[in-house]
């Protein structure tokens, strides 16, 4: 009971962040920034806390994921396919979600059948950088190296990122805490602990594996959508960094994994780390992150929900 | 010899060079994999740490970069042990999978961005005086420098699996990677034996970063390409044996290499993973890796 008091603090945390604007000029305020980052992470890292976190199966496609919502939310506005506004529209960004969680399915079905821990991770790893080639060299698709530029211009106020990176920020958090409630989540977390025994007693296996890889996917592929309409630039080297598959992981064990707190306190920390650290530190802020890093995994190996949830 | 062998000769040295460098990666990690269970993501800045020193004993003292390897490998061996005992020690005798790998993503961005400071974001290179010095047989090229590397490569391999076949700390470091639980009760320090893999591992990471230095350039950020491509030699080739890893790492480069001729340079990456994952896909455990161990 303690735990859900903790996840339900931490969501009404979420929804007061809503009064931030009317406090500060979210259009000028690095704060404001540094909270959009963080929503942005959370999303991210719910989805892969539902993916991998909950079933045990640590999955290292999150960069596929994001760039395929952020290319799918880019290429229907560029090619016009929807016929509809784009800018934050939200069919648009569901649609970057589900094509990123059919991506994850097709993908997730031969992987996830013969593949386990390690090899399952690195099996992910080559997926995405296949996937990562072909966006690369089908240049009259996708545009190539370089991406394409989203015609964005006129939108210049940090308001409505906010907003919406917050909505979804919430609602992810909020999909998380559903399912780990739910009968599916009980089965992924039977799951996680012993797989045999799960599949012993009548469940499939592969089947909520593969529901959960969807789920996630789903989630990683709105916040690409997400960070698509903040850079405006889609391009391999934007949007498929191997950082945005180090940040999800990053996040929900600095947080705690398989809790649904834990991503969300995770990504305040770690978006303290990628904005304010660079600001006081200069270009060398990964040197410090780095040390950082390894300073809160020795002192703190079960992450930093674990710690509270102890104090409690 | 006709036009058409000599290229695919020249394919194929050159192919087994590139994945040399992948195989020293992936025996290394295979050593620390084995053992400790960690995911070593920061192997390959290591390599290219000691690119740079090596780098740097070149221009500043002067030194021959065979001669630096003499040098690096103890200080390699010092770092090991340094590294295990301040940071690993605990999360690997916990099994702590998921939080050694963060310890690893924390020492890479610390080295990476060490490395930025110190020797500038440039591509670097070792241009000695007989770097350029060919040696011909028949039509294929090869220079004296990758000659030596190939040579030292193997060396090393040939080393590391007398070390893990015929010595006593070899064989308990096998063991341990059968089951450490076990050879725990068979009266072996785990403390002792991940220390020397981990340090044995980072000796390979060196002799890695010299034949890097001294046959192709490189820069800070390189590290995290080569370590995937360890990692994935690893998983290509099985983590049984210290050669399943090597073999994986020599496959890895030749597909590279062979790729990148005949495909084109943009599809080589592709391809090398696709061929990983196909082989994946039909032998789960790699290629010389045996079923039913749980990696």
């Amino acid at each position: 009971m303690k735990a859900f008091g903790l996840t339900k603090f931490v969501l009404l945390c979420l929804g007061l962040l809503t009064i931030v604007p009317l406090v500060v000029n979210v259009d000028d305020s690095f704060f404001a920034y540094y909270l959009y980052v963080s929503f942005c992470y959370i999303t991210l890292s719910q989805g892969w806390n539902i993916g991998s976190a909950y079933t045990g199966q640590v999955s290292m496609a999150s960069h596929l994921f994001f760039a395929i919502g952020a290319y799918t939310t880019g290429l229907l506005w560029v090619y016009d396919v929807t016929k509809s506004w784009y800018y934050f529209d939200p069919l648009v960004m569901i649609l970057s979600g589900t094509v990123a969680a059919v991506a994850a399915m097709l993908l997730g079905i031969p992987l996830l059948y013969r593949l386990k821990g390690d090899f399952f991770a690195f099996g992910t790893l080559a997926a995405a950088e296949i996937i990562k080639t072909i966006i690369r060299r089908w240049a009259s698709f996708t545009g190539g190296a370089r991406g394409f530029r989203l015609p964005g211009e006129g939108f210049a106020s940090m308001l409505p990122h906010y907003l919406v990176a917050l909505l979804t920020a919430f609602i992810s958090t909020l999909i998380a805490l559903i399912i780990l409630k739910s009968r599916v989540g009980l089965i992924l977390r039977a799951l996680s602990e012993d797989e045999l025994s799960a599949s012993v007693r009548g469940i499939n296996t592969l089947l909520f594996k593969v529901i959960a890889f969807g789920i996630g996917a789903f989630l990683i592929g709105i916040g690409g959508s997400l960070f698509a309409y903040y850079i405006f630039v889609i391009s391999p080297m934007t949007v498929m960094n191997l950082n945005w598959m180090f940040i999800p992981i990053l996040v929900c064990i600095l947080g705690g994994k398989g809790t649904v707190e834990g991503p969300v306190v995770g990504s305040f920390v770690v978006g303290a780390i990628y904005t304010y650290i660079e600001i006081f530190v200069g270009p060398i802020h990964p040197m410090v992150s780095g040390a950082l890093l390894i300073l809160i995994m020795k002192t703190m190996p079960e992450g930093l929900i674990g710690v509270i949830t102890k104090k409690m | 010899m006709p036009k058409t062998e000599i290229v695919l000769f020249q394919l194929l040295i050159d192919g087994t060079l590139y994945g040399m460098m992948y195989g020293l990666a992936a025996i290394g990690l295979s050593l620390i994999f084995g053992t400790m269970k960690i995911v070593f993501v920061a192997q390959g800045t290591i390599m290219v740490f000691f690119a740079y020193l090596c780098y740097w004993l070149f221009n500043l003292a002067g030194l021959d970069p065979y001669v630096c390897l003499a040098l690096l490998i103890p200080l390699s061996f010092g770092m090991g042990v340094g590294l295990y005992l301040g940071v690993f020690k605990e999360s690997a005798l916990q099994y702590d999978r998921i939080g050694s790998l963060l310890l690893a993503v924390g020492i890479m961005f610390f080295m990476e961005n060490f490395m930025l400071v110190m020797w500038t974001p440039n591509p670097r290179s070792v241009v000695t005086k007989y770097a350029f010095h060919v040696l011909e047989v028949s039509g294929i090229k090869l220079t004296l420098v990758r000659a030596v590397s190939l040579l030292i490569g193997f060396l090393s391999i040939v080393a590391i699996n007398f070390f893990l076949r015929k010595t006593i700390t070899g064989i308990a470091v096998r063991a341990a990677s059968e089951d450490m639980e076990t050879t725990a009760l068979m009266g072996i320090k785990p403390h002792k034996v991940n220390l020397t893999s981990f340090a044995v591992g980072i000796s390979a990471a060196a002799v890695a970063g010299v034949n890097l230095a001294v046959t192709y350039s490189f820069d800070p950020m390189y590290g995290l390409d080569l370590s995937i491509k360890g990692l994935i030699a690893l998983t290509l080739g099985g983590m049984e044996t210290a050669y399943g890893a090597f073999f994986g790492g020599i496959l890895l480069g030749l597909i590279e290499t062979v790729s990148a001729y005949f495909i084109g340079l943009g599809w080589a990456q592709g391809v090398c993973f696709g061929v990983y994952l196909l082989v994946l896909l039909i032998r789960p455990h790699g290629i010389f890796g045996k079923k039913g161990r749980i990696a």
